[in-house]
Formats: structure tokens, C-alpha cells, sequence
């Protein structure tokens, strides 16, 4: 060491002594310490309760627990990713959030190359050999939330509400990732997309007028995509189906086979459920995608109501957390990336727990945390972590 | 906030729906999970036996190599099961196309009928008549195609098609229970027995879901006590409930239960008593063809006069109670349906005929019962009575006693009186009150014209005409129904049919005097089977007890445990003294016993100081032909005793009851009794009265037995061998001779 560095050292500006990062984290003022543990508490309990719900469902498929293996694995890759999220400073990250964009972007064109695989009728995966595949919907999902934030508290310092242009360019820059989605097509996807832009838009102070004109739109594209035929016969089949649940005809009775079978599974948990692994609607497999999008109805036939209505006061607390650090907030980039993840949760928990229901038509939309799913978890515990970001760094 | 708010509805909305599916409605989707996830497998239970009074069986099981095909897999494959039926007939040795009408599955056709309702027409969606050939039965359940019996071929077929899944796909073939008619003593009594058939949609439809799954692919009696007592003889299947997969899987088992074996019958049907009846009923037909008549059938009851039991019914000519219509070829079936004496109708107790003079004990009964006659009274006996003449134009007798008027049979004597009545009933309703109509009273009474209460199916009501079912049948068939008044206009003028027609048009809601005359000698409107006949003769022999008659005697379980005793229920008693029954009684034991007797020629021959008999001839005439439908009823028993039996014969076109019925009827008398060498049915001429060993008890006691006599023969063998082998030591029991 030189000279110089000693003086450095021994600088008369007061510094702290050089500690370990164990007791770094856990000082006062370390990051440990400034977590939304209640946050993390109800994800890591939601994590848990998915595995287990994940080894009822696939058990009788008698594969072994190789999906319990893979979703362990895609909790522990996930859990890397929110404190890689949680790491860098939400102010820095949004330097960044061009470069996500961009990458998300590049991903849902690959999708359509012929490098995408289908799955269910949605064309939404990039397989990546050995069994693995993602899905980069996913990702832009997170990409968009941080996208919109950026442009709607950029250029808002000093002024009270986001210009025309503003507006117009968060609606631009949410376009090309749903008109991209569109042609997979991933309908669940573009609710998401349409309630988050939604939602960020109205809370970030923009006029009523818009407020109004944003529902006024969307109204008037429900019809158009209704009269124009601008939908898929199967997608016109489902919603038939969801709002004819006693339709005899052969194609209804196809799709309403699986909410059917869902309910039956739910309504057969009662009280106190079945016992977990003893479900005889999930041990005779009787509902298809069970350890995916209808892993809600594990819970209910085994867990009853007890386990199931934990999952939906668990999924409300994330919620509520979620709100909560929006609400306090420093900055609006960040009560917006809040509020935007929050949208984004709110929707997807609505309505996966609701077609498990039969309240909502069938999409293909994981419960975050719960169902197996590799994308899906990492985007969600990307969002946690960015919540967990934001929070960190708000002083309290 | 608002998006708080928000939120917290929608979570407050799954919280909702989540407790109605989970604790509201939670029963209903327990069931659907039940059902979802468990499939019944129902295996039949083996029908009960009907045996006779003795325990000799009418109806049986036997196994049988059933080979069965199943339509849906078929329908899975894309060969639709062709060639494995082309291959199928080849081994069964049957013609391809029968084979597949046989498993070609009944479409059901709906179509909008019209039909008259209290509140007018109204239009309902039936299912109209099946197609014939084809199968009728569930279309998810197999098909049986072949029923053979379990020879060394039918079971190497068997094994061929169970070692050969793959050849015969959905095919299965397996030794089962098929009902067995085994026609003790060379008895029919195919019409009684009745039959089985597949269950039928419409039997189903009455059922509650449930047991729709579980009675879906069994059999049910469709006539006869396979019919009445369809409940007792079924047993119960056993269910095996198996837990399965989505896929249909078998994963485990819930609950088997056993098949039950349904209950015994014992019947008072005596075999021996059957096989006699139905000899002489057939007798009397080719009687009466040798003498050229048409006598197209002839029907037969022995009713024990003292419990109402029906110890034999025959009907002739009939089918093979082991071919039954359902086991039919249609053209086999139309042959034996269109023959003249309907072979599947029972002429005994389902259809009914004029009985002629046989009714005159009753109508007599009336007349005492509501003063127009007294039995100590003399009455006119004319020659011709108005137009009318006696039978076969007899002169008349002048002022005779009833006793006289019913040995001699003397129709003018029974006229007379007839129109009394009807003038006291016409002076009645004229003078505002209600008709009498005392012999139509006393007939309903008897039974005649009602339900006869037999536990069989189908059993004749017969008819009574008074003034008012005149009235409403004339308002039911002058124009609309069998529309007399358009045949009056239609039919060739001047025909015999057409002439009837118009008369009934005309004057055909009145009740004339005619009709009171012609009620009284049992022609015209009356109309009796001759079960009702011999349920009322029954109740003149028995002093009064008119009962409902029964051929089961009692129910017994598959163990041999009594269930049930049945006893013939008791309809109603005579409205007559003592005194006049008994008149009544002597009256027709003097048709057998008196010189001018109607039946002392034919009854000649029978000993009848030992075993009295009483009897009336009836001799119905037909219109528009000369032959005649000819009855005999009779009762009798042992001297000294209240009768025990009654027996009725009737042919159907054939010459006059004393000739035609009579000596079959007396043959019967001496079965029953055994005299003129003839062998009798019963020991001392009673049924038993202990119900015979049924089912495991029969067979425990067969064994018994078997042992018993086996143990006879050893014992007497080594007496045989100890006294002839080894003269020189008598008290040897030893087999083995000394050297």
C-alpha cells in the first residue's frame, strides 16, 4: 500500500469502520433490517404453500417429484433474481429500463420466429432446450410496468400532470409489446398489459377526461373485437362457454369440462379440505393443468377452505403491501412501479382464482407464486424484489 | 385508495364464491366428486325359483355360456367391429347380418303425437315403437348374442374368444344364470309362468336414478308371475363400487356387495294336476275337431273351493314356456300370433266369453236375494217366452221349482222372471227412484264383471250390462270408437254385422227387457273367464266366501326360510241365507244326480255316492255361427264334507256344454280323485298343506336323502353278503368271505 492510500484512509472526514457484510446488513440502517418483511413473510409462505400444492398435483401423474424438483428450482433462481432486483438502486435501474424493454421486446419476436413453441393454443414460449422454456410475455411485463414509470415521472419534476405527449407515449410504448402478444395470441397477457397501463395512468394524476376516454376506448374495442371477428372461433368458444356454464352442446361442454371439474374439486374440499395428497378429484386427475393454472383448485379440494381462503388472504396481503410501499413512496417512479406491480398482481390473482371459481372466463394466467411455472415466478419475484427496492430506499 | 378499495372487493368476491362453493352448495359437488370418481359394476342377481306345491320346479336357473359384445368399443374402432363380427358369426355358426341386427343398437325416435286430455287436445313428444331386430337394452352395457348350453363346444368356444382378445375385441363370453321353464310331469303352463325380458326404458323411467344404474342391464318379469311377483323374484344385484381415474382407470375398490339371490315362490299350481288339466282341456279341442267344429281354444281352472287356491289353470293351444316371444324370430313370433286361439293370451283368466247357463245359479241368487223368486216357490217353464224358445227348442215343463229349472237347465223359466224385473225397474225409475237390478248386484258380487283380484297380470274384468254402462258405452261407440252407427251406414246392407250395427245405432243406449232375459240365462252382455266362473262356484260350494283367487302359496327365501304365507284374500260373502245356498247347492248337485240332469249321462260313470259332485252346464250361443262356446262348472269333494274343489272347462265353437265340456270336466274328477284307475293327484284328494323344502333346504334334504338311501343300499349289501357269501357264519358283518 502506498503512502497516499494511508492518508486517504486517515481523511479527517468521520468514516465508518469496514465491517463485515453480515453486520453491514444487519446494522440499523442496513438493508436487512429495511425489508418489508410482511411482504416477504406472505410470498415466501405463497412459495411454500406452491410447492406443496405442486407435489399434490403432479403426484398422481406419477412422475416422481420432478416438477417439485424443477419448481424448487425455479423458486431458488427466482429468489436470485429479487435480490438481484432489490440490490441496485430503483433510480439506477431506470437508466436501465430501455435496455429490459428493448430485450423484452426482442424476446416476444423471437416467440414468433420459428424459434417459439406453443403450448395450449398460445404460441408464447422460446424453448431452451432440456425441458426448460420461457415465456418473455413475462418479462415484459415487468418491463412495461418500469417502462411506463419512467415516462410518466421523467419529465414530471416541476410540472403537476403528465402532458398529452406523456400519455400518447406511454400508450406507443405499451402498444408494441401488445400488439406483439396479440399475434401469440396470449389474451390473459394483454389484460394484464391493459390493466396496468390503466391503473398507472390514473394514479399518476393525468385528467378524468382521460380517465373517461381510456374506459370509453376500451368499450369500444370490446365491440369491435366482438363484431369484427377479430377473435379466434376458440376464444369466441370460451366466453360462450363461460356464460352458458349448462350449455349441452359438444364444444361448451368441452371447455366447461375443466372449470366444471375445478369447482367439483373446490366444492368437495369443504371446510377443512380432503387432507393434502388425498384429493380424489386431483389424485384421478381430474382437472387438466392442475399444477398450473388450476393449481387454486388443489388448495380448495384438499386444503378447503381454510388453505384456499389463505391463499386469497396471503395474495391480498402481497396486494396490500404492494399499496402500501406505493403509498410511501418518494419519488413517483417509484409509487408508480408500485401501484403498476400491484395492478399487474391484482388482476392476475382475480382472475386465476376466479375461473378456478367459475366467477371468470378461462385465460392462461398463473396465480403468482403458487403456480408451477418457471417465467412466471421469476417475473414475479423480479416484482417483488423491485417492490422491495423501493421500499429500501424510502426513508422512513 | 380507490385502488385499495378496489382490490379489496374483488379478494372480498373470491372470498364469496369460495365459502358458497365450499360450505353452501358443498353437498351437491361432494356427490359430483363421488360420482365423478366412482363407477358401479353391477353383477345380476340369479331370479328365485318357482317350484309347485310339492316343491317339483316350474321355473328354474340354469347356467348357460352367454357370449356378449360391447357396441361402444366397437363404435371406437375405426373398422367399426366388421370383420371381428364376420369372424364372430363364423365361430358361432350364425349368418353375418344376424348378428349385426342383434347388436346393432334401437334408435329411439321421437315424434309429436296428438292426444285427448280432460282440457282438450293437447300435443306431447313420445318415443314412438321400436324397430324390429335390433337391441333394446343399454347401449353401454354388452350385448349378449349367443346363449348356449354348456357343452364342451360352447365352453371351447368360450375359451377361444377369452384366449383371443385381440381377434374379438369387446367381445366377452361367460357362464351365466338363464331362466329355466323345466315343464314338471310334461306341464305347461307357459301363460301362468309368464317370462322374462330385457328391462325397458319406460320401467326404468319409474325409477329413481339410482336404481335406473343398477336395474339397467337385469331382466324383469313382462307376463305371468314372472311379472306379479317380479319384486320377490329379482333379488337384488350385487354392487362392486370402484374407484377410477379420469381416464376410467380402475384404482381401487369402495364397497362390494353380493348379489342376492331373489325369493322362492311356492305355488298351489300342482304339476300333476296342470299335466292332467291341460291333457283333457287339449282332449276336449280335438274332440271337437273330430267332429268338425272349429273350437279354435279351450281353457280349464281346478280352484281349491275351500282357500281360493288356483291348483291348475290351463289354456290352449299355447306357446313353449322355454320359447318365449322375447326369444322369438319375428317371423316365428307373427306365425304363432296370428294363429286362431291367440297362443300368448291366457283364455283362463284373460280373456272372457258369455257363460251361458252357468250363470243361472247366479242370476237365481239375485232373483232370491231381492224377492222376485222364492226357492220355495213354483214358476212358469213355457215353451216360448214372447219370441223367444227354449234351448234347442225344449217344450215346457209347465210350473217347476228352481231346484227343477236348474237341472233341466229351462231357459223360458229364467226369461219370465227377467222381464219382471226389468218392469219393476222401469215402474222404479218412472216413479223417480233408482233401478234395482238385483241379479247385476248379486253377479258384482260373485265377481263377475270386476277385477277377479288373481295375482296374475292382465286377469279379465268380464262384463255386467246394466242401464247405466249401457248408456255410456253407447255414448262411447255409436259415433265415435268402434262407431256402430257409421257401419250401419258403411257396411253391405242387409248383412248380418250391418243389421247389428244399425240396431245398435238406434236403439243401443237402452237397456231393453231383452237384454234383463238374456243377462239372466248368461248370454249376450254377460261375459266371464272361467276363473271368475269357478271363483264363484267356489263361493256357492264353500257357503258364500267369494274369494280372490291366488296361485302363490307362499314366499321362501334362497335359505328356505318362510317369508310369506299368502293367503287367498277373501273379496266378499254371498248376501244369501244359509238356507237358499244350500238349495242352491242341491239344485246343481241334481244336474249330476237326477236322471233329467243336464249332466247325469256324462257324469254316469263316476262314483259320484263317494265323491259328490254338482255342476251346471252353459251352452253360450255365438252370433252368426251354429257352434257354441260350451262350458262345464262344477265342484265337489268327498261325502260328508263341504266341497273341495272346483273345476270349469270351456271350449271355445264347439257343440253344447253337457257334450263338449262335460266329460272332460268329469275326467278331471276322477284324476283328482283317482277313481275309474286312474291315478289320483293327491293322496286322500287334498292338496298339501305343508310348504314343501325349497332352494338350500331342498338341496340339503336331497342330500339327506341321497346319503340316507346310500346307507340303505350299504347296509342291505352286507346283509346280502353276509348271508349268501358266508352261509356258515350268519353273524358275520364283515364283506370279506373267510378263505
Amino acid at each position: 500500500m502506498s503512502e497516499w492510500s494511508e492518508t486517504a484512509r486517515s481523511s479527517p472526514i468521520p468514516r465508518r469502520r469496514p465491517e463485515s457484510l453480515a453486520s453491514r446488513a444487519l446494522d440499523r440502517e442496513g438493508f436487512l433490517r429495511q425489508l418489508d418483511w410482511v411482504l416477504l413473510g406472505a410470498v415466501a409462505v405463497l412459495c411454500v404453500m406452491g410447492l406443496a400444492l405442486v407435489w399434490a398435483a403432479t403426484k398422481p401423474q406419477g412422475l416422481g417429484p420432478s416438477y417439485l424438483k424443477k419448481d424448487a428450482l425455479n423458486v431458488i433462481i427466482g429468489v436470485m433474481l429479487a435480490v438481484l432486483a432489490a440490490s441496485v438502486d430503483y433510480r439506477t435501474l431506470r437508466a436501465y429500463t430501455p435496455v429490459l424493454y428493448g430485450a423484452s421486446v426482442l424476446g416476444l419476436i423471437t416467440v414468433l420466429s420459428p424459434l417459439g413453441q406453443t403450448v395450449n393454443g398460445a404460441h408464447s414460449w422460446i424453448g431452451l432446450g432440456g425441458g426448460f422454456e420461457i415465456q418473455p410475455a413475462e418479462f415484459a411485463k415487468v418491463a412495461v410496468v418500469l417502462g411506463l414509470a419512467m415516462l410518466l415521472s421523467e419529465k414530471r419534476e416541476g410540472t403537476s400532470e403528465p402532458t398529452r405527449q406523456d400519455i400518447l407515449l406511454c400508450f406507443a410504448f405499451s402498444a408494441i409489446p401488445i400488439i406483439l402478444i396479440l399475434l401469440q395470441p396470449d389474451v390473459g397477457s394483454i389484460m394484464v398489459f391493459g390493466i396496468v397501463v390503466f391503473g398507472m395512468l390514473a394514479l399518476s394524476g393525468i385528467e378524468g377526461r382521460w380517465i373517461v376516454g381510456m374506459l370509453l376506448v376500451a368499450l369500444l374495442a370490446f365491440f369491435l373485437i366482438a363484431h369484427l371477428h377479430l377473435l379466434h372461433q376458440y376464444q369466441i368458444d370460451r366466453f360462450t362457454a363461460f356464460t352458458h356454464p349448462n350449455a349441452t352442446d359438444k364444444t361448451a361442454q368441452t371447455i366447461n369440462y375443466n372449470p366444471q371439474q375445478a369447482q367439483i374439486a373446490i366444492g368437495h374440499g369443504g371446510l377443512f379440505g380432503q387432507g393434502l395428497g388425498n384429493g380424489t378429484q386431483t389424485n384421478g386427475q381430474f382437472v387438466p393443468e392442475q399444477q398450473t393454472d388450476f393449481v387454486f383448485s388443489v388448495a380448495g379440494e384438499e386444503l378447503g377452505m381454510v388453505g384456499a381462503g389463505l391463499l386469497v388472504l396471503l395474495s391480498g396481503l402481497v396486494l396490500y403491501r404492494a399499496l402500501r410501499i406505493a403509498r410511501l413512496a418518494e419519488d413517483r417512479f417509484g409509487m408508480l412501479v408500485a401501484v403498476g406491480i400491484a395492478c399487474w398482481f391484482a388482476f392476475q390473482v382475480f382472475e386465476n382464482i376466479g375461473m378456478n371459481l367459475g366467477v371468470m372466463p378461462i385465460t392462461g394466467l398463473p396465480l403468482p407464486f403458487v403456480s408451477y411455472g418457471g417465467t412466471s415466478m421469476f417475473a414475479s419475484m423480479i416484482a417483488i424484489g423491485l417492490l422491495q427496492n423501493v421500499y429500501i430506499r424510502t426513508q422512513r | 385508495m380507490v385502488l385499495g378499495v378496489l382490490i379489496l372487493s374483488l379478494l372480498a368476491t373470491l372470498m364469496g364464491r369460495l365459502w358458497y362453493l365450499q360450505v353452501k352448495v358443498a353437498p351437491h359437488y361432494r356427490v359430483a366428486a363421488f360420482q365423478n370418481q366412482v363407477r358401479d359394476v353391477v353383477t345380476q342377481a340369479p331370479r328365485g325359483q318357482i317350484v309347485d306345491d310339492k316343491g317339483r320346479p316350474w321355473v328354474t336357473n340354469k347356467t348357460a355360456v352367454v357370449i356378449t359384445v360391447d357396441r361402444s368399443e366397437l363404435n371406437q374402432r375405426a373398422d367399426k367391429g366388421v370383420p371381428m363380427l364376420h369372424r364372430l358369426a363364423h365361430l358361432l355358426n350364425t349368418p353375418y347380418h344376424k348378428l349385426h341386427q342383434q347388436t346393432k343398437i334401437c334408435r329411439y325416435p321421437k315424434r309429436h303425437v296428438r292426444i285427448h286430455t280432460k282440457s282438450g287436445p293437447k300435443t306431447v313428444v313420445r318415443r314412438v315403437a321400436l324397430p324390429a331386430n335390433c337391441y333394446v337394452g343399454d347401449p353401454t352395457q354388452p350385448i349378449p348374442v349367443s346363449q348356449a348350453k354348456p357343452t364342451i363346444a360352447a365352453t371351447r368356444r368360450a375359451i377361444h374368444i377369452q384366449e383371443m382378445p385381440d381377434q374379438f375385441p369387446g367381445v366377452d363370453a361367460q357362464t351365466t344364470a338363464v331362466r329355466h321353464y323345466p315343464r314338471p310331469q310334461g306341464a305347461m303352463a307357459s301363460t301362468i309362468l309368464g317370462y322374462t325380458a330385457p328391462i325397458d326404458q319406460s320401467t326404468l323411467n319409474g325409477m329413481s336414478p339410482l336404481r335406473q344404474d343398477v336395474y339397467r342391464n337385469s331382466k324383469v318379469g313382462v307376463s305371468g308371475l314372472e311379472e306379479s311377483y317380479n319384486k320377490q323374484l329379482r333379488g337384488k344385484p350385487g354392487i362392486r363400487q370402484i374407484t377410477v381415474d379420469h381416464l376410467g382407470n380402475p384404482t381401487g375398490v369402495v364397497k362390494n356387495t353380493a348379489p342376492r339371490q331373489g325369493n322362492d315362490l311356492v305355488t298351489h299350481l300342482d304339476a300333476k294336476a296342470q299335466a292332467a288339466l291341460e291333457q283333457e282341456v287339449q282332449a276336449a279341442i280335438d274332440n271337437a275337431h273330430s267332429s268338425g267344429l272349429t273350437a279354435d281354444y279351450a281353457a280349464g281352472v281346478v280352484l281349491n273351493a275351500r282357500n281360493g287356491g288356483i291348483v291348475a289353470m290351463a289354456s290352449l293351444p299355447t306357446y313353449n314356456p322355454n320359447r318365449p316371444p322375447p326369444t322369438l324370430t319375428k317371423p316365428q313370433y307373427t306365425h304363432l300370433q296370428n294363429q286362431p286361439g291367440h297362443p300368448f293370451l291366457d283364455k283362463a283368466y284373460g280373456s272372457s266369453n258369455p257363460p251361458g247357463s252357468t250363470f243361472k245359479p247366479i242370476s237365481a241368487s239375485g232373483l232370491i236375494h231381492d224377492g222376485t223368486m222364492s226357492v220355495n216357490g213354483a214358476y212358469d217353464c213355457p215353451t216360448t217366452f214372447g219370441t223367444r224358445t227354449n234351448f234347442e227348442g225344449e217344450s215346457g215343463k209347465g210350473f217347476i221349482s228352481l231346484h227343477e229349472a236348474l237341472v233341466i237347465s229351462c231357459d223360458t223359466f229364467f226369461f219370465a222372471l227377467g222381464a219382471h224385473d226389468w218392469s219393476r225397474d222401469a215402474q222404479l225409475i218412472k216413479d223417480g227412484h233408482q233401478p234395482r237390478e238385483g241379479v247385476q248386484n248379486i253377479a258384482r258380487a260373485y265377481g263377475y264383471g270386476e277385477d277377479p283380484g288373481v295375482d296374475l297380470p292382465g286377469a279379465s274384468y268380464g262384463h255386467i250390462a246394466d242401464r247405466r254402462n249401457t248408456k255410456l258405452f253407447w255414448q262411447q261407440n255409436a259415433h265415435r270408437g268402434l262407431n256402430y252407427c257409421k257401419g250401419a251406414r258403411t257396411r253391405a246392407r242387409g248383412t248380418m254385422l250391418q243389421r247389428l250395427d244399425a240396431e245398435f245405432c238406434r236403439t243401443g243406449y237402452i237397456f231393453l227387457p231383452g237384454d234383463q232375459e238374456n243377462e239372466d240365462v248368461g248370454q249376450g252382455t254377460v261375459l266371464a273367464s272361467p276363473l271368475q266362473v269357478a271363483t264363484a262356484y267356489a263361493a256357492i260350494a264353500n257357503g258364500g266366501t267369494v274369494f280372490e283367487p291366488r296361485v302363490v302359496k307362499a314366499i321362501v327365501s334362497p335359505t328356505g326360510k318362510l317369508i310369506k304365507r299368502i293367503k287367498a284374500p277373501v273379496r266378499g260373502h254371498i248376501p244369501l241365507s244359509k238356507y237358499d245356498l244350500t238349495y242352491l247347492r242341491n239344485a246343481l248337485y241334481g244336474v249330476v244326480n237326477e236322471p233329467s240332469g243336464t249332466g247325469h249321462g256324462v257324469f254316469a260313470p263316476f262314483p259320484t255316492g263317494q265323491y259328490p259332485i254338482g255342476g251346471k252346464t252353459g251352452t253360450a250361443e255365438l252370433t252368426g255361427t251354429n257352434e257354441n262356446g260350451c262350458w262345464f262348472a262344477s265342484f265337489g269333494g268327498p261325502a260328508g264334507q263341504k266341497p273341495q274343489y272346483v273345476t270349469v272347462i270351456e271350449v271355445d265353437k264347439a257343440d253344447q256344454g253337457a257334450v263338449s265340456s262335460a266329460p272332460y270336466v268329469e275326467h278331471m274328477w276322477e284324476h283328482l280323485y283317482g277313481v275309474n284307475g286312474r291315478s289320483a293327484i293327491f293322496n286322500n284328494g287334498v292338496p298339501p298343506t305343508t310348504l314343501p323344502k325349497v332352494g338350500a333346504a331342498a338341496i340339503k334334504a336331497r342330500v339327506a336323502r341321497k346319503q340316507a338311501r346310500r346307507a340303505h343300499r350299504q347296509a342291505q349289501r352286507s346283509q346280502s353278503t353276509a348271508t349268501g357269501s358266508t352261509p356258515t357264519s350268519p353273524t358275520s358283518t364283515s364283506g370279506t368271505s373267510p378263505p
